[in-house]
């Protein structure tokens, strides 16, 4: 599903990414860990499509990342759903209109994409919610809000950079939740963190990376 | 439903931005009215240039003493001249006449000489054929040998001068005008670019979802578009306003007697492709200045 050959990533001469290879399959669940600048983001953004890469080749669903044109690098995202920290949500729309975005952009009729919304809204516990503004909900609220969106139009792969960083014990156990009933539908997951809670409780792969290497991969207990 | 979204998201930013939105319409608004008032002195000053070479008038002055043999005799003679179309002849009352209804306020001027200083006089109109300024100097020339003709007056010298400052005109149109369409498109330009820069963060996150240039471009496409409309409009509406005014002026004051059906303000179609240009040059500016930012890839 994720091919990553020999990718290296350089900021001013300085490396976020150094010789990374990595192959991640259809429906497993990855955990990236490392320490603050490791290069956590820098992996999800090269994934994304959101960074090029400076050495390296890059394979998403049989899709060469690093070759791909700007102008098609819309369409790559549309097959991904990516889950932020800070969440960024619009905040003076509804839930509802924040998370039937991604389905007026891929076109879907109104019809079906209602009865997505609703789906998907009743699945991250938010239905209640659709009509209240982003900006007036709690952050667990806003990040379910997030999930809901990085999920609405069915992507193979969730990518998710620190989804809990924001939020307090019971709310991190929450989401944690969330991401794995996600997971359980077969969807493919890789998820950025440095909280060892969630490292425990997602029971997935764990790739550890050091200032831009990888370091270690480790098989969860769930794989 | 895109469409909907896109329709709704242009009315939002306008809604969101009054200020700098009310500033872009009357910027634009002005600059089109400065070109929309060339084009209207240009049109108009063509008008009256086209009026004036197909109403060239000759007119012979005859002696003070002039006997109505000598009188008789010019006008035989004029009527014999292939360029004289229409004879008519302002005897020195009439002239007196004239005077005094044309300038009511300088006619005591000529009330303190006793008798009558005008001199009777033929205006002859010309024909089309000799309207050239050789053909009327030619006529003219034969004319002031005539017996009893003290002398021949003939406007074409200031026609010519006028149809060839009304070319010369149309050339500044077009320098002016291109110079105000640049202002035009960076004003608009800097309204959409303050626009896009205040939802930096909302374009972010379309993109972040898997919208296209042309999906989070299109809103500030059709912004643009509707600024430079309501441009065109308001720029129209200062323009018919102004226009009246000094047509209401003009007709007052006299200067042009006789020549006011010559002033005419746009035609209808002409209007449209003044709000076509207001909304074209709002589009291409917004085109310009959206695309410019989203060059970047994240």
């Amino acid at each position: 599903m994720i091919r990553l050959f020999h990718v290296s990533k350089f900021f001013d001469q300085c490396a976020a990414l150094r010789d990374v290879t990595i192959r991640i399959d259809k429906g497993e669940c990855v955990l990236l860990t490392g320490p603050s600048g490791a290069g956590k983001t820098t992996l999800l953004k090269v994934i994304f499509g959101s960074e090029v890469p400076d050495e390296g080749q890059i394979l998403v669903q049989n899709r060469n990342i690093a070759r791909l044109r700007q102008g098609d690098v819309p369409y790559l995202r549309r097959t991904i759903g990516f889950v932020l920290q800070n969440f960024q949500l619009l905040p003076q729309k509804t839930v509802h209109e924040n998370v039937v975005l991604p389905l007026i952009i891929q076109g879907v009729k109104s019809r079906e994409a209602q009865k997505r919304v609703k789906e998907t809204l009743g699945a991250v516990g938010m239905e209640h919610k659709r009509a209240i503004r982003a900006g007036g909900l709690s952050v667990g609220e806003q990040q379910r809000v997030c999930i809901a969106r990085a999920i609405v139009n069915r992507p193979m792969i969730v990518l998710a950079d620190e989804p809990t960083g924001n939020l307090d014990g019971e709310l991190t156990m929450e989401i944690v939740e969330l991401l794995k009933s996600i997971h359980a539908q077969g969807t493919t997951m890789l998820v950025a963190t440095h909280n060892q809670v969630v490292v425990g409780c997602m029971k997935g792969r764990v790739l550890h990376l050091q200032a831009g290497r990888l370091v270690s991969d480790t098989r969860g207990e769930g794989e | 439903m895109r469409v909907w979204y896109i329709m709704r998201e242009s009315l939002t930013h306008l809604r969101g931005n009054r200020g700098t939105v009310l500033i872009g319409v009357v910027t634009t608004a002005f600059t089109i009215s400065c070109f929309g008032g060339f084009l209207l002195l240009y049109l108009n000053l063509k008008n009256l240039a086209a009026f004036l070479q197909n109403d060239v008038q000759v007119i012979v002055y005859l002696e003070p003493e002039a006997s109505v043999q000598t009188t008789s005799g010019v006008n035989q003679r004029l009527e014999r001249e292939p360029a004289a179309t229409t004879i008519t002849f302002v005897s020195k009352e009439r002239a007196l006449r004239e005077f005094h209804e044309q300038f009511p306020d300088e006619s005591t001027l000529l009330d303190g000489m006793g008798s009558n200083p005008l001199p009777a006089s033929f205006v002859v109109n010309v024909s089309p054929r000799f309207q050239d300024a050789e053909s009327i100097g030619a006529f003219a020339d034969r004319v002031r040998q005539f017996p009893g003709v003290t002398h021949v007056r003939y406007s074409q010298d200031w026609i010519d001068t006028l149809a060839l400052f009304v070319s010369h005109f149309e050339f500044g149109a077009v320098v002016i005008g291109t110079i105000l369409a640049v202002a035009t498109v960076t004003i608009i330009t800097n309204t959409v670019r303050l626009s896009f820069y205040t939802r930096r963060e909302e374009i972010e996150i379309l993109r972040l979802i898997g919208a296209t240039g042309a999906f989070i471009a299109v809103p500030y496409v059709i912004e643009g578009a509707i600024l430079g409309t309501l441009g065109g409009v308001l720029s129209l509406g200062v323009l018919k306003g102004t226009f009246e005014f000094l047509r209401f002026e003009i007709g007052a004051s006299g200067w042009f007697r006789g020549m006011d059906h010559i002033l005419m303000f746009f035609s209808v179609p002409v209007s449209m492709l003044l709000i076509l240009m207001g909304m074209l040059l709002g589009c291409g500016s917004s085109l310009f200045s959206v695309f410019g930012l989203m060059k970047t890839r994240d």
